[in-house]
């Protein structure tokens, strides 16, 4: 009875026992382990029968994963194939099914995801075409080669300022200000009223344009300097207020914050009453997206150098010109003392400083140094080595003929085609002079004193009428000059002295008759002899002058030749008179 | 803040309110949000006061603004008899939409003595509502803190 009921020896036993035993055996063992053997037959059949087992897992299946997952990524790993495989063949099977699942989700993911692309390539492009051209974005492309980045990216590097100036953490529920972080420096105002605002402005859009569920304002520009992004989750929102040109990534980061923030601290968000101490936590994930990107500060090329290189441009510019004013300066003047008469020059060059002009000068040509004011140039660095020759230019040798014939005032020399004019007029023996002179001139082959008058020669004809128009009135019967013509005498006696003067340095030989006249009355003989007094008479006066007596002849014509028809007394006063004549 | 167009909602805090926004986001937003600080049992208790645009035949209350109120209050015009009436019905509204939420009633405009159209019977109704309800005078003043005060407490201890 005490015997433990062990099954195959016990059977073994009562085989080889009495069957009685066997049976009594059986029967205890029955007996006792009847109960436990129905639940064990029962268990058995649960056991085997994969109804029950699957039964009973299916009751503990889920609560042990979560266990299991709860504890380590065995079960994930495990299951990764078994799932990978379902959904190969939930796809291969039933197609729809998957894609009305992921539909709903991957439209907007794909929208999203395709707008914010654009934006950036248009973003891109944009900055592209702006610095394409320019010097800027050579150096840029340049920098885009060497560092393997596209284009436009090293455009935005370069252009994007931008600087997140505070994030709020918004409760939608609530419209709570959860977390609020800022940028240094950065005004602000209350962020509890601004981001209750903020949120009254959402609801207030969204009830305006029954937007859809997944729409709603998420951004707010302000002029082209700032803008507000909002990202909203599923009980929080994120809007951060960006002065500048946000990259697009910035948006990303916003948004990839809020989902961990919402990861990490869901519960919290979900109970949130205004007690911000509990996500604290969640501020480090705010503070990093509190970015800001400033154009790299371009050296400041000090002033002092761009004056120092500006003024040393200016002056060699100005020493360029100076010598170059020079230079022309140098090249004038030789040009002119070149085409100055009596003057040739055979070379010029400027040596250490010095201008060294060699050539030939007439004496009579102008002095070289002379012309050095015309061109304002100073003498000091002029050597002129000029050795002297004869010009046969037609101004040296006028100026030299006129000293040579020491030319007076009056006279006026001029060559014209080889052919020396001379004209005005000057006296008697300088002209002889001068055409005794230029006989022996040799550089003038013609002249022409045509236009030169004679002086002497003029005032001797002029003389020679004048004198020839005298006439002395007489006293009647008398040889006695009527009274009042001591005047006339007076010139007279002056014109025949200059007259007598002029002939001798003209060389003529003169006479003067003296021819006396006498009126009609009286007999002939009278008056030849009244004539010849009168003639006399004058002769007289003229000798008593002092006068050569060699140039006078007198003679009386009584009244042959008679002056006026005598009708009144006073035509026989005027016939009773003397008249010079000039011979010669 | 709650109640009919034109019962003193705004005038009646302004002076024991901090403000950045203009009283014309009222017509224009629908709301403006001020902030007020209340020492409740030596407790600061900081309120963000969104005072919503007056309900009339033109304007009824968003739905989204009521939204994660923890209180409110509602003003009442004692000089206009209709307000009080159209009170009842929004705070019955309000109830649906955001549930039993604690508020104060306020009486408005008590200084105009000759005017006042509430009478005894009215604030028996009150009374029997369990309403709690404090008289107030946008220009004198009076009764404004107070309200914030009990309001305060009601939402401490609901």
């Amino acid at each position: 009875m005490t015997k433990p009921p062990t099954g195959s020896a016990s059977d073994k036993l009562s085989d080889e026992q009495e069957p009685q035993e066997v049976f009594e055996i059986e029967e205890l063992r029955q007996l006792i382990t009847g109960p436990e053997r129905i639940q064990i037959d029962q268990l058995r059949e649960r056991l085997d029968n994969p109804k029950h087992r699957i039964h009973d897992l299916s009751q503990i299946l889920p609560e042990a994963i979560v266990l299991r997952t709860s504890q380590d990524e065995k079960i994930a790993k495990a299951i990764a194939p078994t799932v990978e495989k379902a959904i190969e063949s939930s796809i291969k099977t039933n197609r729809k099914v998957l894609v009305d699942v992921l539909f709903p989700v991957m439209g907007p993911a794909i929208r999203k995801a395709v707008t914010s692309t654009i934006h950036g390539m248009i973003e891109s492009f944009d900055k592209t075409l702006e610095y394409s051209l320019s010097l800027q974005g050579l150096k840029w492309r340049w920098e885009a080669l060497r560092t393997k980045k596209p284009f436009g990216e090293i455009v935005l590097l370069h252009t994007l300022l931008y600087q997140v100036e505070q994030i709020f953490l918004i409760h939608r529920k609530s419209s709570l200000v959860i977390q609020h972080v800022m940028s240094k420096d950065i005004k602000i105002q209350d962020p509890d009223l601004v981001a209750s605002m903020l949120s009254a402005i959402r609801d207030f859009v969204q009830d305006s344009f029954k937007l859809e569920k997944d729409e709603s304002l998420d951004t707010l520009r302000m002029g082209s300097d700032r803008t507000i992004w909002i990202e909203q989750g599923a009980h929080a929102l994120l809007a951060a207020v960006i002065r500048g040109t946000p990259p697009s990534d910035l948006r990303l980061m916003l948004r990839e914050t809020l989902d961990t923030i919402q990861l990490g601290h869901g519960e919290a968000l979900e109970v949130f009453d205004g007690d911000t101490t509990l996500l604290e936590a969640a501020r480090p994930d705010l503070e990093d997206c509190l970015q800001a990107r400033y154009n790299p500060k371009q050296k400041k090329t000090f002033p002092l150098f761009w004056v120092l290189f500006g003024t040393g441009i200016a002056l060699i510019g100005i020493l360029c010109f100076f010598s170059f004013q020079g230079h022309r300066r140098w090249m004038h003047y030789l040009e002119r003392l070149k085409g100055e008469p009596g003057i040739q020059i055979t070379s010029g060059e400027k040596r250490s400083g010095l201008y060294h002009i060699y050539g030939f000068r007439d004496p009579l040509a102008s002095d070289p140094v002379d012309l050095l004011k015309k061109d304002k140039l100073k003498s000091d660095k002029f050597l002129f080595n000029l050795e002297s020759y004869t010009s046969t230019h037609p101004q040296v040798v006028l100026k030299r003929i006129g000293k040579i014939l020491e030319s007076p005032e009056t006279v006026n020399l001029e060559v014209k085609d080889d052919v020396l004019n001379i004209s005005g007029s000057a006296s008697h023996p300088w002209i002889t002079k001068m055409r005794e002179a230029l006989k022996t001139v040799p550089w003038i082959s013609k002249y022409n004193d045509r236009d030169l008058a004679d002086q002497d020669q003029n005032n001797f004809d002029i003389l020679r009428e004048k004198i020839g128009k005298r006439f002395f009135l007489f006293e009647f019967r008398s040889a006695e000059i009527l009274i009042g013509q001591e005047s006339e005498l007076q010139a007279f006696m002056e014109d025949l002295k200059s007259f007598l003067n002029l002939a001798k340095g003209l060389e003529k030989i003169v006479q003067i008759d003296i021819i006396g006249h006498a009126d009609s009355l009286g007999t002939e003989n009278a008056n030849l002899i009244i004539s010849q007094e009168r003639a006399n008479k004058i002769l007289s006066i003229i000798l008593k002058e002092g006068f050569d007596a060699k140039s006078f002849r007198t003679s009386g014509l009584g009244s042959r030749e008679l002056f006026r028809e005598e009708k009144t007394n006073q035509d026989r006063e005027l016939n009773r008179r003397v008249t010079i004549r000039v011979i010669g | 803040m709650l109640g009919v167009y034109n019962v003193g909602k705004t005038s009646l805090v302004r002076s024991f309110v901090y403000s950045i926004f203009d009283d014309r986001y009222l017509s224009t937003v629908g709301v403006k949000i001020d902030k007020k600080l209340v020492e409740i049992e030596d407790q600061p208790m900081e309120f963000l006061l969104w005072d919503i645009a007056g309900e009339d035949d033109h304007f009824s209350v968003p739905p989204s603004y009521l939204r994660g109120t923890s209180g409110y209050l509602l003003v009442i015009d004692g000089t206009r008899k209709a307000t009080f009436e159209r009170a009842l019905d929004l705070q019955q509204r309000t109830e649906e939409a955001i549930g039993p939420i604690p508020f104060i009633a306020v009486l408005n405009k008590v200084d105009l003595t000759d005017q006042w159209e509430l009478g005894p019977k009215d604030l028996a109704e009150l009374e029997k509502m369990n309403w709690t309800f404090i008289k107030t005078s946008a220009k004198l003043g009076t009764g404004v803190e107070e309200a914030f005060y009990k309001l305060g407490q009601k939402i401490l201890h609901p």
